[in-house]
């Protein structure tokens, strides 16, 4: 058992981040694109023989973490995760289409129907973004061009996987540039951050962050193993779960408590830093808006958090 | 990354599991009462004779040289069986990991031993009426005399002082705030010990009056004006892994779930999600064993202590009135102590704000 990041791992998610770091717009919506399909970045779970990095979700969670710390907009999950069913290797850009809503469509390069799963020409309607980084579209199929040798299930999970590794990468920058505000800012002659109902309300931020985290690593571990043996019925080698699961399956329970663990962390860690900036907060002046929105998106997209609390719950007692 | 065990990790599980599923008591009185607590002594030696009291130690004093992986294991698997909390577990995790970084050997020989059997049963003796979570701010005094140093003051919220035989506590030995403290052990029979009764009736803590109690110079832990380092590492340890281990959480979220098997969605949802935090605790810690804990501990200990909480709040909304009459009461009431103990969750965000995130003081 070893549940740490190896040195590899972390080195390809600190290449993402460096550069993001000095490229990423997150108002530019194919911001830094060429540079990450440089990198190897959508090829990553491809199969070396297919032209990919061959890496695992497990491999990859930092540096989708790091996608997230720097609010990269476009469909960064959806291409990850579709890229070894599509054949995608390189730069070009995949949209999922989930239940009538495909995000981020007219920059796709192709459009995957998960209900297929399929390759499809579809029509396309703008709808009212509430992230100007993740813009969906409710799209009609027009046709099916290709059917993928693809479980829709394993799709949909990693890309769950894939949205609140995101989510947890937001809340670590929403927290850092709380953290800084609140250095910086100075009412009654004290840096705020001084305050101890700020310092508080930062140090929840911290530990809702700091215990979500694992859960996304280990749903991780569990898409992966769930992709390779789909019909283990017992997930771990814990020693626990030894019996059938209930309900949904093990991969898709850890999957659910990923995303509530993580959706939550992420709306405190924005409802915390839109206290914390004060009006200047909630203005269109400030960068924050882009990781504000990101939250919201995020939170929404694979089943929102409350779907995913009713999910989990479903699981543990079977109704 | 991966969470699966060893072949050895998987037989030390099985070995653990098969010996607590043969002897597990059943439901013990309060250690906090004579009765119970000779009862915990006696479940504790039995526990000492299968060399599974102190897995983790050394075992030339009655452990197995576990490493942490195996001791986590060891956990879930104690609290999952019901077994009971520890009569000893001052001892076994404030003290004992102090004494084996700054005990002399001679320290070692003499006291581990006779603590994993629990034939010497330690009540710490930290907070003061007027320093609870500041320790800094200790007043009680030890004298310099021949051949070692007169006690003198007032400790108050020993757990278990109440029937314990021995206490390890700081005292000032000169007027500098950090560096004016020394680190004592000593036996109980000649200090006053006034138990104080709990929100449960129960003596689980004491007020211990020092009027002059005479300890050796053997018994100082560490070097004179060192027992603020000294205690940092242990008070690391009693917010850190030791004190609560993610087992007994677990165990705790498993039986609630038990409990909401029948109740109505919104407190099956609770109990879920408390099922969800009990499982990060447990992901987190198994990160966590492998790297050095540091600041990182005082995010555990407001995280399982709210958790705590909140699974026996759960249990209290799901049994009503009927709850009295339950262990979950007890648990409840312990459950409510977790925020208060071992540095209060204020002084931990403080903490957090300060070290992990950088903010002024």
């Amino acid at each position: 058992m070893n549940f740490a990041f190896t040195a590899e791992q972390l080195g390809f998610a600190a290449a993402v981040r460096d550069v993001l770091r000095d490229r990423c717009d997150p108002s530019d919506r194919l911001s830094c694109w060429k540079e990450l399909a440089e990198l190897g970045l959508f090829g990553a779970l491809v199969p070396e023989e297919s032209g990919g990095l061959g890496l695992s979700l497990t491999d990859l969670v930092p540096a989708i973490e790091e996608t997230g710390r720097a609010a990269m907009p476009g469909p960064v999950v959806e291409t990850l995760v579709a890229g070894p069913y599509a054949g995608v290797v390189g730069a070009p850009r995949v949209s999922l289409l989930v239940d009538g809503l495909a995000l981020d469509a007219d920059l796709a390069d192709l459009i995957v129907d998960v209900a297929g799963p399929s390759i499809v020409s579809v029509r396309l309607e703008p709808r009212r973004a509430v992230d100007q980084g993740r813009q969906p579209f409710a799209a009609t199929v027009v046709d099916e061009l290709r059917v993928l040798e693809a479980p829709a299930a394993d799709l949909v999970r990693k890309a769950t996987v894939g949205v609140s590794a995101q989510l947890i990468g937001v809340a670590r920058e929403l927290l850092a540039r709380s953290v800084a505000y609140a250095k910086a800012r100075t009412q009654f002659g004290r840096p705020i951050g001084a305050f101890q109902a700020v310092k508080h309300q930062l140090a929840d931020v911290a530990i809702a962050v700091e215990f979500a985290a694992p859960l996304v690593y280990r749903a991780a571990l569990s898409a992966d193993n769930a992709a390779l043996s789909a019909d283990r019925a017992a997930y771990s080698a814990d020693g626990k779960d030894t019996g059938a699961p209930v309900g949904l399956s093990r991969p898709d329970r850890d999957v659910s408590a990923a995303k509530v663990a993580a959706g939550e962390a992420a709306a405190l860690a924005a409802r915390t830093a839109l206290q914390v900036h004060g009006a200047i907060g909630y203005t269109a002046e400030l960068d924050l808006r882009f990781w504000l929105a990101r939250t919201w998106s995020l939170s929404a997209a694979y089943g929102t958090t409350a779907e995913h609390r009713t999910r989990f719950r479903q699981a543990v007692f079977g109704s | 990354m991966d969470l699966d065990f060893t072949p050895a990790e998987q037989a030390f599980r099985a070995e653990v599991r098969d010996w607590l599923a043969d002897h597990v008591p059943s439901r013990l009185p309060s250690m906090d009462t004579r009765e119970g607590f000779e009862a915990h002594r006696e479940w504790e030696a039995l526990l000492a004779g299968a060399r599974l009291s102190v897995v983790s130690w050394p075992e030339e004093h009655g452990g197995r040289a576990a490493s942490p992986i195996e001791w986590l294991i060891f956990e879930e698997e104690y609290w999952a069986s019901g077994a009971p909390a520890r009569v000893s577990q001052n001892g076994i995790f404030l003290l004992a990991p102090t004494l084996f970084a700054f005990g002399t050997p001679a320290q070692q020989a003499r006291f581990l031993g006779r603590m994993a059997r629990a034939e010497d049963v330690w009540a710490q003796a930290w907070s003061e009426p007027e320093a609870g979570s500041d320790l800094a701010a200790l007043t009680s005094r030890a004298s310099r005399v021949d051949g070692g140093w007169l006690l003198h003051g007032r400790k108050t919220w020993s757990s278990r002082a109440a029937f314990a035989s021995h206490g390890f506590g700081l005292f000032r030995t000169s007027d500098t705030r950090h560096h004016g403290l020394t680190y004592f052990l000593f036996p109980l029979e000649d200090v006053t010990v006034r138990p104080i009764a709990q929100l449960d009736g129960t003596h689980g803590f004491a007020e211990l009056l020092f009027d002059g109690v005479f300890v050796p110079d053997d018994l100082v832990l560490g070097e004179p004006g060192q027992g603020w380092k000294i205690a940092m590492a242990t008070t690391s340890s009693e917010r850190g892994l030791t004190l609560r281990s993610p087992g007994r959480f677990l165990a705790t979220a498993e039986r609630l779930v038990a409990l909401a098997r029948d109740a109505d969605p919104a407190l099956r949802d609770r109990a879920a999600r408390c099922l969800i935090d009990a499982e990060a605790y447990r992901l987190h810690t198994f990160g966590a064993v492998r790297g050095e804990l540091g600041a990182t501990t005082s995010m555990g200990k407001v995280f399982w202590s709210e958790l705590d909480l909140r699974m026996h709040a759960l249990a209290m909304d799901l049994l009503g009135p009927a709850a009295a009459e339950t262990p979950w009461f007890d648990g409840y009431l312990f459950s409510l102590a977790g925020p208060i103990y071992a540095g209060t969750n204020e002084i931990q965000r403080n903490i957090i704000a300060e070290r992990v995130l950088g903010l002024p003081r």
